[in-house]
């Protein structure tokens, strides 16, 4: 008897593994959602959300989630706008103005970002809390760049101290930093002295330079961005090449030496065709007299 | 002279009629011709997709044919400029054949890149918005200036021959007597007429020479200012003038053997021209060789990473049986023939053309589309087509109706008038006799 109960509850017992097992198979991968907050120099604050799956231990983006974006808590009321994640897993929107009064509400919020259940995943979320930050940038002391981080906190604008951020000088495909250091660490003041330590960088027609100081991802603030214009740079103008005569250039443009070498060869040659032509006239002449 | 003996030359000498093997000829030539055009009128019709070329061979049989063309034109400089100017007198019964084939294949390079054209209606903005910077514009300017010299190189030693045609007491057809009339009725045979007629040859020999390099080195240039491998070369210009002689005196050879056969004309196509021209043919593919190995090898021994794959081709890859059918069709066997004297014998010396001619025509095609085939940047995320290149039978057609255009051009000019020089043929026999 006892052996006989003891078959039975190894078969029961291999049963339910069998359908622990068969029910894991079966579950969906894991939609993990991020969201973060981004204020570049004080233009429209946007969100943006990522998307990504776990597939033979790696993680991939995953490509046309549909996402909703909430401020404060999941709620319709709530919602700052919807988006589809890209190719590269990405979905951006922009903070709307209708939000202004919960934005202005708290110092700090909470972003959510969630995707409803469907074939592929089922629902997910992510979320972020945010205090309000600003950056100012400060080039009173000569070359020296103090930037000053500061979070909105007690009703007023505090400075806060370690605070990773970088200074650099805004170039046309990314940032170019200031000196040697990549990044510093603001101070008791909430600051950073940064020292310019380039000469003849060229500038914009002006010869002016954007330097811009950057909080990027943070856990507390997102990612700021300030931007300030001073006049460090070489002057630089733009000159097209386009009337010039080069080898390269549109027709008409072509090099003097190059138009004097040529034309002087194709008159050479065809005077003495079109003197030929007319030593035929006058053999013609010859022949008639 | 005697006069007999000048009459016997202007007998034999003078345009005759097809014969049953002549009007075979014309119409196999005419048949070839309208296929191509046929071929052609699909081509406009339907655009250039009826092609094999595709993005990467943009450049296919049509700019083979157009290099090789020019190639053999240049042939009229050597024999009729560079022979004249160096008082070689035994080219002169070849003077005109060089001439015609010349002007021939002159007249069909200028028609085969308006066929390469996707829309030859717009030809004429090449001369409204043409860059004075490209090459392009240089080879239309001197192409023009060869084909009208080519032309005038013609005409003047042709004159005298009117006169005579024209004196001819049985007449052939009173259209040609209109034409001959046309063409040289004023001619009297003056002193006066005479000392100009031979200072404007002068001239033009001398012309000729620059502007025949020219156009090869031209037509060279078109590559070589493109940079790509294969095409990247400093060589490119000396290769091409040597390549162009090498076919030009090739097809000398072969034209000199069938009009010889064709006209009966052992009297003044002698086995001394053919032992002649086979000296002139082995130097030239000697020079080609050269220029070969130079062209080939230094890039092999440097064996750069981006030429590398194109080289292979050539050597050993997909090209490769090409690549040695030309090496020793146009250089290593002709050279072989001709450097014996039983070489240069009329027969193996018209083989030794002959083979000179077709191995040519195929190291044209292979200075064109394998370097378009493999081009610095990777082919990827391409039909397979795009990856090799086989002329559709709308390109053979057309190609073999350029080439038949070509030796149709040439068989009506031997038609209507004298392919050896009458006039100078007596003029150099009286000379001899004097002397």
């Amino acid at each position: 008897m006892k052996m006989y109960k003891y078959i039975i509850s190894t078969i029961v017992l291999l049963s339910c593994l069998q359908a622990v097992s068969f029910s894991q198979d079966s579950t969906k991968p894991v939609l993990n959602l991020s969201v973060g907050y981004f204020n570049d120099n004080g233009r429209v604050q946007y969100l943006k959300a990522n998307a990504k799956t776990k597939m033979d231990g790696k993680f991939k983006q995953v490509a046309a989630i549909k996402l909703n974006f909430y401020i404060t808590s999941e709620d319709p009321s709530h919602l700052l706008g919807k988006g589809v994640t890209n190719e590269n897993g990405e979905a951006v929107v922009f903070i709307p103005p209708t939000a202004r009064d919960e934005w202005n509400s708290a110092a700090t919020h909470s972003f959510i970002v969630s995707s409803e259940a469907s074939k592929q995943f089922d629902a997910a979320s992510g979320t972020a809390d945010v205090t309000k930050a600003k950056i100012q940038i400060d080039t009173a002391d000569g070359r020296n760049i103090t930037a000053t981080v500061l979070a909105f906190k007690d009703s007023s604008w505090q400075p806060m101290k370690d605070v990773e951020l970088k200074i650099a000088i805004k170039r046309l495909d990314g940032d170019l930093n200031v000196n040697e250091t990549q990044t510093y660490t603001t101070d008791s003041t909430g600051s950073v002295t940064a020292e310019f330590k380039h000469d003849s960088l060229p500038g914009d027609a002006k010869g002016n330079l954007v330097l811009v100081a950057r909080i990027e991802e943070s856990d507390l603030y997102g990612s700021i961005t300030a931007e300030k214009t001073v006049p460090w740079g070489k002057y630089y103008k733009y000159e097209s090449e386009y009337d010039k005569r080069t080898l390269f250039a549109r027709r008409g443009q072509s090099p003097v030496w190059l138009e004097f070498m040529a034309y002087t060869i194709i008159i050479g040659v065809w005077v003495v065709l079109l003197y030929l032509i007319g030593q035929i006239r006058k053999l013609k002449k010859l022949g008639t007299v | 002279m005697e006069n007999l003996a000048k009459q016997k030359v202007i007998q034999d000498l003078k345009p005759q009629q097809f014969g049953k093997r002549g009007m075979i000829w014309v119409g196999i030539l005419l048949f070839i011709c309208a296929v191509g055009l046929f071929a052609y009128i699909r081509q406009l019709s339907k655009g250039l997709v009826v092609t094999s070329m595709r993005d990467y061979v943009s450049w296919g049989i049509y700019i083979s044919n157009f290099v090789f063309f020019v190639a053999i034109s240049l042939v009229g400089s050597l024999i009729t400029a560079v022979l004249r100017l160096s008082d070689v007198h035994w080219s002169t019964p070849l003077t005109r054949i060089a001439e015609i084939i010349a002007v021939a294949a002159i007249t069909f390079a200028s028609i085969i890149i308006v066929v390469d054209m996707g829309r030859p209606e717009r030809f004429y903005n090449l001369f409204l918005h043409g860059r004075l910077q490209s090459p392009i514009i240089w080879d239309v300017i001197v192409i023009t200036t060869y084909f009208f010299i080519s032309m005038l190189l013609l005409y003047f030693p042709l004159l005298p021959d009117l006169n005579i045609l024209m004196k001819l007491k049985e007449k052939t057809s009173k259209g040609l007597d209109k034409l001959y009339s046309f063409l040289g009725s004023f001619w009297k045979n003056t002193p006066g007429q005479i000392k100009i007629n031979e200072r404007a040859i002068s001239i033009l020999s001398i012309t000729i020479i620059p502007v025949a390099f020219s156009i090869h080195t031209v037509t060279s240039w078109l590559f070589a200012t493109t940079y790509r491998p294969g095409w990247d070369s400093t060589n490119f210009g000396a290769y091409f003038i040597s390549g162009a002689f090498l076919v030009g005196a090739g097809g000398v050879v072969v034209a000199m053997y069938v009009f010889r056969k064709a006209y009966k004309l052992e009297n003044y196509i002698k086995e001394d021209h053919f032992d002649k021209m086979g000296k002139v043919l082995v130097m030239l593919a000697l020079l080609y060789l050269y220029f070969n190995i130079n062209e080939f090898l230094v890039p092999a021994f440097k064996m750069k990473k981006p030429e590398e794959e194109h080289l292979i081709g050539l050597f050993t890859g997909e090209f490769a049986p090409i690549f040695w059918f030309a090496i020793f069709t146009a250089m290593i066997i002709p050279i072989f023939i001709l450097l014996f004297k039983k070489g240069r014998k009329p027969l193996p010396a018209f083989i030794a053309g002959c083979l000179v001619v077709i191995g040519s025509w195929f190291k044209r095609y292979l200075i064109v589309t394998p370097t378009l085939l493999h081009p610095f940047l990777p082919v990827q995320d391409v039909p397979d087509s795009y990856r090799h290149y086989f002329p559709s039978w709308e390109e053979w057609a057309i190609a073999m109706g350029s080439l038949a255009g070509v030796l149709l051009i040439i068989t009506i000019f031997a038609r209507i008038f004298p392919i050896i020089p009458i006039q100078e043929t007596i003029t150099e026999i009286e000379e001899h006799e004097n002397v």
